[in-house]
């Protein structure tokens, strides 16, 4: 448990957010959203708070995804497919880009809530290591005894 | 630690709730949103996915040598292969590429598989085609090829263009990415199987029965049921059609010797029978609510093509003397549905000493359909003959799975159609087939109507068998000459087709193509009992008598889904109905009295809107106003639009409106003894019309609904032209100055699945002129039309309401509209993409010194 704890150390919602950035944009290229859990919950790891692991895994996958909308906007029809889907829903057209805003945001939510969720399996490990080693602390110290 | 197992467990809960959310189907994102919304591999990505990889090659296993593909500016592949196995492989694969989603709805839908795909909504759908077996026929048809294809070269060449559509179609799915998947599969999400050789033979059953499988039987029957009085019947719904200019002008017979047999090889009677007249056999009666429950849903799954009646086509082509190129012209224009993606899906494939040939294919389908090779050129218009009869099995009291026949009972085979609906659930059905077909009566409960409680309405249609189009076709590919073309619609045998015809050798030709059922002890128009196998389509014509001229005198031939032949001349029985005739009375006027044609007049004939009909009855109209009018202001205006009116169906008129209310109106007004029959009933055909009003037939003019007054024919066509401005206010708003056609007739193509449409402005013509454009929202007319020119074949002109990609963000999936819809008044001629023909890569782009012709080339290798 002291390897987990090393492993990952508090490094700041920053650092976080940057690892859950490149994490969420490689995970991405697999094409499959339920990844951005992934890419959370491991920016949730380098964190100490729930909230900061939500925000770092909310803006990290938020900022990826914007990353390869743009990317796409520039060598895509994507404005034009944004606006047949929500033409889809009964809409105007031209409103297509706001579901790339909610795109995003799911996308966002997915990350954070990923976050805390890996902060919180981080704090169930942690939790678990101490109780052993606790518990190994008082059998050796029973043993010292005379 | 129980705080922080409880964190975690609190933890769980969001993202737990954002996957069961992303994940549930919501309306018609079976798959969920999160698969969709995502920027890769949702829907996003398929914008990349667009063009075909230019300057690349793809790798299709299986090919024999590689296979260079041009791409010119409308994104028509021109293939050069070395061998057909190798071409048609690379078609397979660029029909997948470009149109899998609608090949595969379309052979869901023919299988009755529709379930499968969008849910519990297709169900009824799919029983239908259950019950009429189009994917038993087409495992039929396979297995005859498999059969034969030892002992026939022609049949293990098709066989050939099968294997290989299939390797090329299967190449592209197991190749599929997120960028090239369609964006539909995406929101449905769904997964394509692979495709086989029974899938392209099944297509070609459902392009048979929407041309060719309809219940004529049944619709007569109800008709003359509900009138109840066979004189008045027969005077308004004649089978011989007032007026009409029939297809073949002088008959030409092929060596019986040669050709024995029916069209694909069916036997033959080349004795006709005793006409038709003599009838042994009983028309049952059938309750008239259960007629009517059977019409209805016949009329709802009407097949690919939808409803019969807008249904039609044009082709025409005129020989060396009456052309000024010394050559015979060639048009031809199929009035099918104007979807999106097209029905049609264009290619140029050369394979060396082999094939040359262009023009447009069915996505899915080895062989051009429609088109012109180096030497020849052909076009197809429907026949509408009537190749279907319902039979009445009389079935054992005691058993109803027994039926009576030759002198006993016997069982009805009863087929398993469990059907089975996106999620996984499946819902049991059965259907019954007697000698006759299947029990149509299965798919609708109408069993309480009468004392039938199981089914026992059998259909026999000839397209419900072996059938061999495909051959017919890629014999017709190949086809260099006039004898290779008989040798090629040989085996057209379903749906009934005419079949135009010109060579680089000055021969032009018709063919009634098909094989046309002799019928023996009864009519074929009604429901029959047939108690033995005496009654029954007993033989065929054979193909050597069936309708077709060649190098007529008059220098031309024409057809327009009129009736084929004069009946008073020819030996055997077509039956109709066919259509009311004025598209082909039209075409006949123009080919008969323009000396000289030109590729320009032929383009300016596809784009004719005069309409006939009015140029025929307005002028009675105006002659009644000026005898019995009433002074009427505003019905003196509308006459007078009339009275200054071409018979164009233009846009920026009010006329055409007026006329088409008018029309009905004029209907409506005379066929009093119909409508206070039931009014339902259809108000006779507009030729009949034409001729009562020409003969001035007094019995039908007046009105019985009225005591005390006779009405005359001019009190009628007054009283017709008040109706119809009233109707034009209640429907359009009074002011007139919002009459225009063209604020009330447009142009509007669907997407399959109806995520998106192309199209939406006005639009000219009607169902009755050459530019066919029946409905206020057109969605039928010209799918093709092509001018080929026999005396420099390379500058043929082409063009289909569409586009060649079936994604939507394709540059190509509208632009030929654009030029299929784009007028100009100047040369009254639609807009064509010339059908560039060069023999190879290298003379295609020598000639393209410019670069306005080829967008890109990909080479295919193995």
């Amino acid at each position: 448990m002291a390897i987990l704890k090393e492993g990952f150390k508090d490094v700041g919602v920053v650092p976080a957010l940057i690892i859950v950035i490149v994490l969420a944009i490689a995970l991405q290229l697999t094409g499959a959203w339920v990844t951005m859990l992934v890419a959370g919950a491991f920016g949730g790891l380098f964190t100490r708070r729930h909230l900061r692991a939500f925000l770092a895994g909310f803006l990290g996958v938020g900022v990826a995804w914007s990353i390869i909308f743009l990317y796409l906007i520039s060598t895509t029809p994507v404005i034009a497919i944004s606006g047949f889907f929500i033409g889809l829903l009964g809409l105007s057209g031209n409103l297509g880009v706001i579901v790339i805003v909610i795109a995003i945001i799911i996308g966002a939510l997915l990350g954070g809530f990923g976050g805390v969720m890996g902060r919180a399996v981080l704090e169930l490990v942690e939790s678990r290591g101490i109780r052993s080693i606790e518990t190994e602390e008082a059998r050796s110290q029973s043993q010292l005894k005379p | 630690m129980k705080r922080r197992v409880g964190k975690f467990v609190l933890a769980l809960i969001g993202p737990i709730a954002m996957i069961v959310i992303l994940s549930m189907p919501i309306g018609l994102l079976y798959g969920g949103l999160g698969g969709v919304i995502q920027p890769i591999g949702g829907v996003f990505d398929v914008g990349r996915g667009v063009s075909m990889p230019y300057g690349q090659s793809v790798k299709i296993p299986g090919l024999n040598a590689h296979v260079e593909v041009v791409f010119d500016r409308w994104g028509i592949p021109h293939i050069y292969a070395e061998s057909v196995h190798d071409a048609f492989s690379v078609l397979g694969y660029l029909h997948a590429r470009e149109r899998l989603f609608q090949m595969v709805l379309q052979n869901y839908f023919a299988a009755g598989r529709l379930g499968e795909v969008v849910g519990r909504e297709a169900v009824s759908s799919d029983k239908f085609y259950r019950t009429i077996g189009l994917a038993r026929a087409a495992r039929a048809t396979y297995q005859w090829y498999l059969d034969n294809a030892e002992h026939n070269t022609d049949v293990a060449y098709a066989l050939e263009l099968v294997d290989a559509e299939v390797a090329g179609v299967n190449a592209f799915i197991d190749s599929m990415t997120s960028e090239t998947t369609p964006i539909e599969f995406k929101l449905l999400g769904f997964t394509p199987e692979h495709w086989t050789p029974v899938d392209i033979f099944l297509w070609a059953k459902m392009m048979s029965w929407s041309l060719s499988g309809s219940i004529y039987d049944l619709y007569r029957q109800w008709i003359r049921q509900t009138i109840g009085n066979d004189t008045m019947y027969n005077e308004l719904f004649p089978d011989l059609i007032p007026y009409t200019v029939p297809i073949i002008p002088e008959q030409t017979d092929l060596s019986l010797e040669e050709f024995p047999n029916a069209p694909g090889g069916f036997p033959a009677t080349s004795v006709p029978p005793r006409k038709t007249g003599d009838v042994t056999a009983q028309t049952p009666t059938i309750d008239l609510t259960k007629l009517r429950l059977s019409i209805d849903i016949f009329g709802k799954e009407a097949g690919a093509f939808g409803y019969h009646e807008l249904l039609g086509s044009n082709n025409w082509v005129v020989d060396g003397v009456k052309s000024t190129t010394g050559h015979p012209i060639l048009a031809n224009d199929p009035h099918l549905p104007l979807q999106a993606p097209s029905l049609w899906y264009e290619a140029h494939i050369v394979v060396p000493g082999v094939l040359d040939v262009m023009g447009v294919t069915f996505p899915g389908l080895p062989g051009v359909v429609l088109g012109h090779t180096a030497k020849t050129a052909w076009g197809f218009t429907n026949v509408g003959a009537d190749v279907l009869d319902i039979f009445v099995e009389q079935l054992n009291p005691s058993n109803p799975d027994q039926y009576m026949y030759n002198g006993a009972y016997r069982d009805f085979e009863i087929v398993d159609e469990t059907i089975l609906v996106k999620g996984g659930s499946s819902i049991p059905y059965e259907v019954k087939w007697s000698v006759h077909g299947p029990c149509i009566d299965s798919v609708v409960s109408t069993y309480d109507l009468d004392q039938d409680i199981n089914p026992s309405l059998a259909m026999n249609w000839t397209g419900l068998g072996v059938t061999h189009e495909l051959m017919s076709l890629a014999m017709l590919n190949k086809a260099d000459n006039l004898q290779e073309y008989f040798e090629a619609v040989y085996w057209w045998d379903s749906p009934p087709q005419n079949i135009v015809f010109a060579d680089d050798a000055g021969n032009i030709a018709m063919t009634v193509a098909g094989r046309f059922p002799v019928r023996t002890g009864y009519t074929g128009e009604y429901p029959v009992i047939a108690l033995n196998d005496s009654v029954g389509m007993t033989s065929s014509i054979p193909y050597a008598f069936n309708p077709r001229s060649v190098n007529p005198s008059q220098h031309y031939l024409q057809s327009a889904n009129q009736r084929p032949i004069d009946p008073s001349t020819y030996r055997y029985d077509v039956l109709g109905p066919f259509d009311d005739g004025y598209r082909g009375r039209r075409i006949d006027y123009l080919l008969s009295h323009n000396p000289s044609v030109t590729v320009d007049d032929m383009k300016r004939f596809q784009a004719d809107s005069l309409d006939v009909s009015a140029q025929e009855l307005v002028p009675y109209v105006i002659s009644a106003w000026n005898n019995a009018g009433d002074g009427n202001t505003t019905a003196q205006a509308a006459v007078n639009w009339l009275s200054g009116w071409d018979y164009v169906m233009e846009t920026n008129s009010p006329a055409p409106t007026l006329w088409r209310y008018l029309l009905s109106a004029m209907q409506h007004e005379t066929f009093d003894e119909l409508r206070s029959i039931n009014t339902g009933l259809l108000l006779s055909r507009t030729p009949v019309l034409e001729k009562f009003i020409k003969e001035n037939n007094m019995y039908y003019f007046d009105d019985h609904t009225t005591s005390g007054t006779v009405e005359t024919r001019d009190m009628i066509l007054v009283r017709a032209l008040h109706r119809a401005l009233d109707n034009m206010a209640s429907d359009l708003g009074k002011d007139s100055s919002t009459w225009n056609y063209g604020n009330h007739h447009s142009v509007y193509i669907d997407h399959l699945a109806r995520l998106t449409h192309i199209g939406g402005g006005p639009h000219r013509g009607d169902q009755y002129t050459l530019n066919a454009a029946g409905e206020w929202r057109v969605t039928f007319g010209p799918s093709w039309r092509i001018v080929a020119d026999m005396g420099n074949v390379a500058q043929s002109y082409g063009v289909y309401p569409g586009g060649q990609s079936g994604n939507p963000f394709s540059s190509h999936w509208s632009d030929l509209f654009d030029l299929w819809y784009a007028y100009k008044e100047e040369t009254g001629q639609y807009g064509y993409h010339t059908m560039y023909f060069y023999v190879s890569p290298n003379s295609f782009r020598d000639a393209d010194a410019a670069r306005t012709m080829i967008a890109g080339s990909t080479t295919f290798t193995p």
